[in-house]
């Protein structure tokens, strides 16, 4: 259950990465310095302003939105056509210069907040449950089928769309790329600093805190398979609910006591790992060509 | 476009000569530097060597087979971690600690490249990111190794502490003339054939995942000796030390900066990275991170071939700046 409610999170900052990667084919590194700014908008907002965290998630929406624009316009658009190691490469070196940015403004120090509500449980069935935590499990769903829609019906959803499939007929029909990649661009990482706002909630955050994010967004994608809105909300959730389970067992060999909950890192990329081996083409997608 | 590059001036897959010919000549150089008798200078250049050697190993698959590993700080690591086993078993040589390092690392990379070399760019990088993060929480946990508080190496005395930066010249020599003889093989070609298109080489005989694992092995193997030596130079190792990002980031950082897939790049650029770097350090603290982030970004837009690209370019600043527009949208 409560790998479930984890996997809420993961699942959003999966279909920000899902939708970069499948639509752009460009694998964003960046994406978890990107969920790390949203935590941080949210603390700023919350520390200085005084506003209540839920209110800022479309704030660090927005803001989000606007540096992922930014960047897609003016960095990676230089280079959006070139072999993809190369947007793989330049994303990387991105990640770098934002966390260590963040790093010299906020410093390496863990900060949390902390509202009337962030302990607040509810009981169902038995099991309890954080409102927090319930709530970014609406939110990923309300985002996939908002999204989804938003894709399917709307003309610039169909816009971006139609660059995925073909770059060449999409321009001759009026559309114009450069725009369309940065709309992508700004909204993944608009998902990315939503995911960072309702971690901001429950945890406490650091500017390292986006690795383990990009990490599990990577396996999530896999999971659930390349491009796929509903595919990342699925993979998330059965993401969530093996990273629960494999870090509360623990177990010894040889006298040596094995904990799952100090290898966490190690689980996601051992799951990650298990599932390119034995199911290739994730849950609905394609992982080996 | 592979035309266009040929036309700048970029030829055979070791690069230009003249390059080549100027990283062997300050390889040689570096020889010297133990006569300076300065510990400081020995400390630096040591670094230096072992940074090159490291990338050297992460140029072979990310450079020439095209494959961009993030987490070959996990043979640098083992590789230390074989020294120090050898050190807690009483064995203190230089030599035992290579061979060990390099056979153990070799066996790893093939096990590991089995599974991960079966994925194609992009999903082998991502799988790799992990690689590293994995190993090092795994070692944290073993008590045998020391866990998080690490392990003391027995050191020999300081009267012949110059027998450390010797061992690591060596150990770069030989990941620079190994990369240089590899590229001049049909091993090399091979590689290179992986990297522009990896279905056309397979239909042409080529057994692409062999020869990643390959590469992938031979690149493991001189990041392993690095840290082999490494481990006794420092005297003491533990997670944090030997898998450190800057250890994982430095070496690709230092072979895009010099030239991706040559055999002169990743020297001159461990040369130029890691003496800016050691600046840095001793001017502003904790910005030398920041510094490489930036470094990437702007060698990837600007420098995509890195800096040894430039001894062959031809047709100046106008056939440079056209080149880089090539990929816009």
């Amino acid at each position: 259950m409560d790998g479930i409610l984890a996997g809420g999170v993961l699942a959003i900052v999966a279909i920000g990465f899902s939708l970069v990667w499948g639509i752009m084919n460009i694998i964003n590194l960046a994406h978890g310095a990107f969920v790390m700014l949203g935590a941080y908008v949210t603390y700023e907002l919350y520390a200085v302003y005084h506003v209540d965290p839920f209110l800022s998630l479309p704030v660090s929406f927005v803001v989000l939105f606007a540096i992922g624009y930014a960047v897609q316009r003016w960095i990676i658009n230089w280079v959006v056509r070139a072999p993809i190691l190369t947007t793989f490469l330049l994303t990387f070196g991105l990640s770098l210069l934002i966390v260590n940015v963040a790093l010299i403004i906020w410093t390496g120090d863990r900060r949390g907040i902390e509202t009337a509500y962030s302990g607040t449980n509810f009981t169902l069935l038995g099991v309890t449950v954080p409102w927090v935590k319930l709530f970014t499990l609406v939110a990923a769903l309300v985002i996939t089928g908002a999204l989804q829609l938003w894709l399917t019906r709307s003309k610039t959803g169909r816009a971006i769309r139609a660059t995925a499939m073909d770059i060449g007929a999409a321009q001759l029909s009026g559309v114009r790329v450069a725009r369309i990649y940065a709309i992508v661009f700004g909204l993944g990482a608009g998902l990315a600093g939503v995911a960072g706002t309702l971690i901001a909630l429950s945890s406490s955050i650091n500017p390292n805190m986006g690795d383990p994010f990009l990490i599990s967004a990577f396996a999530v994608c896999v999971l659930g398979g390349l491009g796929s809105v509903q595919g990342a909300l699925i993979g998330g959730l059965v993401y969530g609910v093996i990273q629960a389970v494999a870090t509360s067992v623990q177990f010894t060999v040889g006298g040596q006591l094995i904990s799952g909950s100090g290898l966490s890192d190690a689980v996601a990329f051992i799951v990650l790992l298990l599932v390119l081996i034995f199911r290739p083409t994730g849950i609905m997608g394609r992982a080996v060509a | 476009m592979n035309a266009a590059l040929r036309s700048l001036g970029l030829s055979g897959i070791t690069g230009n000569p003249v390059a080549f010919a100027v990283a062997l000549a300050l390889m040689a150089l570096l020889l010297f530097v133990p006569a300076a008798h300065n510990d400081y200078f020995n400390l630096v250049f040591r670094n230096i060597l072992m940074y090159a050697a490291m990338a050297y190993g992460w140029n072979l698959i990310g450079g020439y087979t095209g494959y961009v590993s993030f987490g070959n700080v996990a043979f640098f690591g083992i590789g230390c971690y074989c020294s120090g086993v050898l050190s807690t078993h009483g064995v203190d040589s230089l030599l035992a600690d290579v061979a060990l390092a390099v056979a153990v690392n070799a066996l790893f990379a093939n096990l590991l490249g089995r599974v991960v070399l079966r994925l194609r760019g992009p999903y082998f990088g991502i799988a790799t990111l992990g690689i590293g993060v994995a190993v090092a929480e795994i070692i944290a946990n073993l008590d045998a190794l020391g866990g998080t508080s690490g392990l003391a190496l027995h050191q020999v005395d300081e009267a012949h502490f110059g027998v450390y930066y010797y061992a690591m010249w060596l150990v770069a020599l030989a990941s620079m003339l190994g990369t240089f003889f590899i590229t001049r093989s049909k091993v090399g070609y091979a590689f290179v054939a992986v990297r522009e298109n990896e279905d056309a080489a397979a239909a042409l005989g080529i057994p692409a995942t062999k020869y990643k694992i390959r590469a992938w092995m031979l690149g493991a193997m001189m990041g392993a000796a690095a840290g082999a030596v490494f481990a006794p130079a420092n005297g003491f190792i533990d997670p944090s030390i030997t898998f450190s990002p800057d250890s994982n980031v430095f070496p690709i950082v230092m072979t895009i900066l010099g030239g991706i897939g040559t055999v002169a790049g990743p020297f001159i650029g461990a040369l130029i990275l890691a003496g800016v770097n050691e600046l840095l350090q001793r001017y502003i603290v904790n910005a030398h991170t920041l510094f490489f982030g930036t470094m990437i970004v702007l060698v990837v837009l600007l420098l995509p071939r890195g800096l040894v690209w430039l001894f062959g370019l031809r047709g100046g600043v106008r056939a440079w700046l056209r080149s880089l527009t090539a990929y816009r949208a």
